[in-house]
């Protein structure tokens, strides 16, 4: 029986056997790790595609763009070097994105990364980018402890949850000025992963100071198989704003509930998520309409920034589907990076991240409603703010901040048996 | 002949614990050395699991429970009143312990698919209630501090090579613990409790004190491993540390290996880790699933063909290689044994 | 009445309707434990092909789930009794731990599966004949909620009326009862094993169809039914099939009940207690064979 450690030898010689070729030169090699399999699979896959086309624009060109680097093909400052995206998959698992980051980096010799889309699996991945002196960028979680560590190789270029749920109230005074109105009852439905806990927490804190009375806090599990009973408590409390944190599942199901028990209050504010997800409409059809959600880009933007239409016609042909906030930002992630890298004119770890902390980037030049992309000591980018959008005949178009807004806000909703 | 065997069996015994020992130094970069880790903290649970689990045959799908505790309480002590995580991982055994013993007393009255049933609860219910304890931080998890502290704190940046010799130490004793168990008369009793219940209850064996025994063994070694994933990865949250997905885990690994045998889990562990993390770095990326459906038919495979794990067709490869040998030497009486 | 009453009154009612999905679901997964005492992890993956069959009748020829209802019947019951022949037949005498290893690597595949083939997109059905909703006397119920849980009751009615009613169905406990002795009195106990695959699938994936109405449709909506459905087989009692039947209305009053009187995010803890303290109290579950 003892001989069985035989076999681990082996098993360990065999699994510790894959060899990689050595590296071609002209090769910038960046990892990226995202959900590609297991249950955030179909937004893993999206912001795949759009990394993917952000490199290829920068591989290849394309002219008439106002964006930094795709001009000429590859890296003008490296000699025409391209860039080379390889991908992990983390499943949502915190410990499977930290052994993939030490994977990219020790084995695929990766000289950055890209990741993660999941507050809690950014926490270990960029741990593992920190002690491995990599520099780590992360689009897209809005954790805002994330860059409380103080980490020196971590850069977020999204705004974090704080600011997010800070727009909610200034949004909510706007509103209220604008349509002499009131908003007295709230009633917060969030889930109870990381997401909809921190989101709780700040909500809670700002309506406390803000002096708006929160009538009803549901924290329900994420995953349920019914959301009678926490929306039957929301309806009991009759709000007059939902402020609402759900995954894509989470919410639909909710969507479906708020119909069938007729729950109407004046207006439902949804913290982007589940809500912003291009199979949201699609799935929701009609029932989707007047929902607000949080947001970081909307193609109606593309008044003002002709970049946002140019680059959304690039991905729309090729995926046959619109960006949306999330791959958005994954596309200006990278971005980011590439624009840090060619700065730096090298693929060191410690010249890029000494460019990325002198980035600079002014609005104009990327596909966000952003003023631009600079990072703070803790590498929180402090350009970058949030837009409120609204579902108007099956779109999403932005109504706040009100100079951006490209359509008049709609409060309060009609009540459902009022639709057509 | 049965003392050539024996040496053999210890030669290579010292020859694998040496090139254990050498590994670090023998892989090509982190990355490599970071899964021999990986293999040695499923491992080591499995070997925990398998002394409740494999020798005394109540199957636990709730040990996450147990790993979680561990984790929580020494990174708790840890981040609350700056307790060392050496200590921290004695109380979280202790804590393990304890949880263990106060679920085990009336849960041990059920049997076979009751028990897994009500382990799996136990552990859900405990996942729930850490996900809304604001003070363990909730949903949110605990992040350790990520500064270089060496041994005394247990964080290492620099190398993982002190990462490997710690979870190869605690591999190790997890093994002697168990091995201790396989040779003492507990290694009969358990045995007697998992094959023959009735005949162990009417020759006086007190089958409940007995799988309290083990449960406490078991549990205080997992809570073990728990903080080792706690100062390794640095963030703990209920997610990652008492999902019933890891339940399943360390106990597949045991299973894969073969249950009740000293080595199984760590055959399970290695092979169970290199299946998923090669097929994950060659098909992982193409975010197809391609990666699950491999995994998955690789796992059906071993356990319709070999369902005694990977001990057991060890056993039965041994078993013919003995029959043949005989054979060979009695060709010329054609006696078939 | 007042309003809080109603309130309650209707929370009540919502879950017995939930609850009533739960128990077929439940059936399907006590069937295949009762006759062969192999816990199958991977029913909650049989729902999930249930609700893609109806997916894809409505989207590929705009056939109306509750039309498709029978064909994804039969075609889980087909698959189930495939995956017998196939697989759970080399394992039947295998100890019980190796069978959990099987049926979870089942539910790895078919979740693999179903993201290879048909992306890990969710999807809904959006234009049903069953939807808007019903009220009367103050409540308002989903239109497809209420045909859900009709339809599961006529569904576990049938299996129980096959069970008791027809000769199939008595060799069916017959085998559950003692497979030696079954076979002994001329009973092909393979076929029997096979027969209770096939219905349990067929319970999930009808429980999948009823379900593709109202519920988002993705590769791992499994995963939100399976620890439901394992609770209530056990509160049941393992191999009952009534027992499954009126767990699953427990627990879905009491997941529903708790979830408003106490707070959602402990409604899932509440229904491992009750099952932990029924169990404790009952160690064979409320109608289990001792």
């Amino acid at each position: 029986m003892k001989r069985l450690w035989k076999l681990f030898a082996l098993g360990a010689a065999l699994s510790l056997a894959i060899v990689r070729p050595a590296l071609a030169q002209e090769e910038i090699r960046i990892g990226v790790i995202y959900p590609l399999t297991g249950a955030a699979a179909s937004t893993g896959l999206e912001l795949k595609q759009a990394i993917e086309l952000a490199a290829d624009l920068i591989n290849n060109g394309t002219r008439g763009l106002n964006l930094p680097l795709t001009t000429t093909g590859g890296l003008p400052n490296l000699k025409g070097a391209k860039i080379k995206l390889i991908f992990g998959d983390h499943q949502g698992n915190p410990q499977t994105g930290a052994t993939e980051a030490e994977r990219l980096i020790s084995q695929e010799k990766v000289v950055a990364l890209v990741c993660c889309y999941f507050s809690n699996v950014t926490n270990t991945a960029s741990q593992v980018a920190e002690r491995n002196g990599i520099p780590f960028v992360n689009p897209e979680s809005s954790s805002a402890t994330l860059t409380q560590r103080g980490f020196k190789w971590f850069f977020r270029t999204t705004p974090h949850d704080d600011l997010f749920v800070t727009n909610f109230f200034e949004f909510l005074k706007d509103v209220e000025k604008k349509k002499n109105i009131s908003v007295k009852r709230i009633a917060l439905f969030n889930e109870n992963t990381l997401f909809g806990t921190e989101t709780t927490k700040i909500e809670e804190r700002l309506a406390g100071e803000q002096k708006y009375p929160i009538v009803e806090k549901i924290l329900y599990p994420a995953k349920s198989t019914q959301l009678t009973s926490e929306i039957q408590r929301i309806k009991a409390a009759s709000p007059d704003l939902i402020m609402q944190s759900s995954y894509l599942g989470d919410a639909i199901l909710s969507m479906k509930t708020y119909k069938e028990l007729g729950v109407s209050p004046d207006a439902l504010l949804a913290n982007d998520a589940g809500f912003n997800d291009s199979e949201f409409l699609k799935t929701t059809g009609k029932d989707a309409e007047y929902v607000l959600s949080r947001e970081v880009w909307a193609l109606d933007l593309a008044t003002r920034n002709p970049l946002i239409k140019q680059v959304n016609d690039i991905y729309f042909e090729r995926y046959k589907t619109n960006f949306n906030g999330n791959s958005a930002r994954t596309f200006t992630g990278l971005m980011t990076l590439a624009e840090a890298i060619n700065r730096a004119g090298s693929t060191k770890p410690e010249a890029i991240q000494k460019a990325l902390v002198e980035t600079d980037i002014p609005g104009s030049k990327l596909i966000m409603p952003w003023k631009g992309i600079k990072f703070d000591a803790s590498g929180q980018n402090t350009l970058g703010n949030g837009i409120i959008v609204q579902v108007q005949d099956g779109k999403y178009v932005t109504v706040w901040p009100f100079d951006l807004a490209s359509k008049d806000i709609i409060w309060p909703m009609p009540k459902w048996d009022q639709r057509k | 002949m049965r003392d050539e065997h024996a040496w053999a069996k210890r030669i290579v015994l010292v020859a694998l614990l040496v090139l254990v020992l050498a590994l670090p130094y023998l892989v090509g970069n982190a990355s490599q050395l970071n899964y021999a880790i990986l293999v040695l903290m499923i491992a080591q649970a499995g070997v925990a699991w398998n002394i409740l689990g494999g020798y005394a045959g109540q199957v636990s799908l709730g040990h996450a429970a147990f790993y979680g505790i561990g984790a929580y309480t020494s990174t708790q002590l840890l981040l609350v009143f700056g307790l060392s995580p050496w200590l921290g991982m004695l109380a979280g055994g202790g804590v393990a312990v304890l949880f263990a013993l106060a679920i085990g007393w009336p849960c041990f009255r059920l049997k076979g698919h009751y028990f897994a049933m009500a382990t799996i609860a136990i552990a859900e219910i405990l996942q729930i209630v850490v996900t809304n304890w604001d003070w363990l931080g909730g949903a949110v998890g605990l992040s350790l501090p990520v500064a270089e502290t060496g041994w005394r704190g247990l964080v290492f940046n620099k190398s993982k090579v002190p990462y490997y010799y710690l979870i190869l130490g605690l591999l190790l004793l997890t093994l002697g613990v168990s091995w201790l168990i396989e040779r003492s008369f507990l290694g009969y009793y358990f045995r007697a409790i998992k094959d023959e219940p009735d005949a162990a209850r009417s020759v006086g064996i007190d089958l409940t004190r007995y799988k309290l025994v083990a449960i406490t063994a078991s549990s205080f070694l997992t809570a073990l491993g728990g903080t080792f994933y706690a100062q390794k990865e640095l963030f703990i949250d209920p997610g990652s540390t008492m999902a019933t997905s890891l339940s399943i885990k360390i106990a597949l690994v045991a299973i894969l290996g073969g249950v009740g045998s000293l080595g199984g889990p760590v055959a399970g562990a290695v092979i169970l880790t290199a299946i998923e993390e090669t097929t994950r770095a060659m098909f992982g990326g193409t975010g197809r699933g391609t990666d699950l459906i491999i995994y998955a038919l690789l796992i059906i495979l071993v356990a319709v063909f070999y369902p005694s794990g990977v001990a057991g067709w060890w056993r039965d490869l041994e078993h013919r290689l003995l029959l043949f040998k005989r054979r060979d030497r009695a060709s010329g009486k054609r006696k078939t044994s | 009445m007042n309003a809080s009453f109603d309130i309650l009154l209707q929370t009540l009612l919502s879950g017995v309707l939930i609850g009533l999905i739960y128990a077929l679901v439940a059936v399907g997964l006590t069937m295949i434990f009762g006759v062969m005492d192999i816990v199958n992890f991977a029913h909650g993956e049989f729902l999930m092909l249930g609700m893609y069959a109806s997916f894809w009748g409505f989207a590929l020829w705009a056939l109306d789930p509750m039309f498709t209802l029978p064909f994804t019947a039969l075609m889980l019951f087909g698959l189930g009794s495939a995956i017998y022949h196939v697989v759970i037949r080399r394992i039947i005498r295998a100890p019980m731990l190796s069978q959990i290893f099987t049926t979870f690597g089942l539910l790895i595949l078919f979740r693999g599966l179903a993201q290879f083939l048909w992306k890990p997109d969710f999807r809904t059905i959006d234009h049903s004949i069953v939807q808007g909703k019903v009220a009367f006397a103050g409540l308002q119920f989903g239109l497809p909620q209420l045909v859900a849980a009709a339809g599961a009751i006529v569904v576990t009615g049938i299996v129980w009326w096959f069970l008791q009613r027809t000769r199939l169905g008595a060799a069916l406990e017959a085998t559950a009862a003692d497979k030696d002795a079954a076979a002994l009195m001329g009973i092909d106990v393979q076929r029997m094993f096979a027969l209770a695959w096939g219905i349990g699938a067929a319970c999930a994936g009808v429980a999948g169809a009823l379900l593709s109405t109202f519920f988002p449709i993705f590769p791992e909506v499994g995963a939100n039914f399976i620890l439901i459905a394992f609770v209530t087989v056990a509160l049941g009692g393992f191999g009952s099939v009534a027992g499954a039947f009126w767990a699953g209305i427990i627990v879905g009053i009491v997941e529903v009940l708790g979830g408003f009187l106490l707070g959602p995010q402990y409604k899932l803890a509440l229904v491992l207690a009750l099952y932990l303290i029924v169990v404790l109290l009952r160690p064979q579950g409320l109608l289990g064979r001792a």
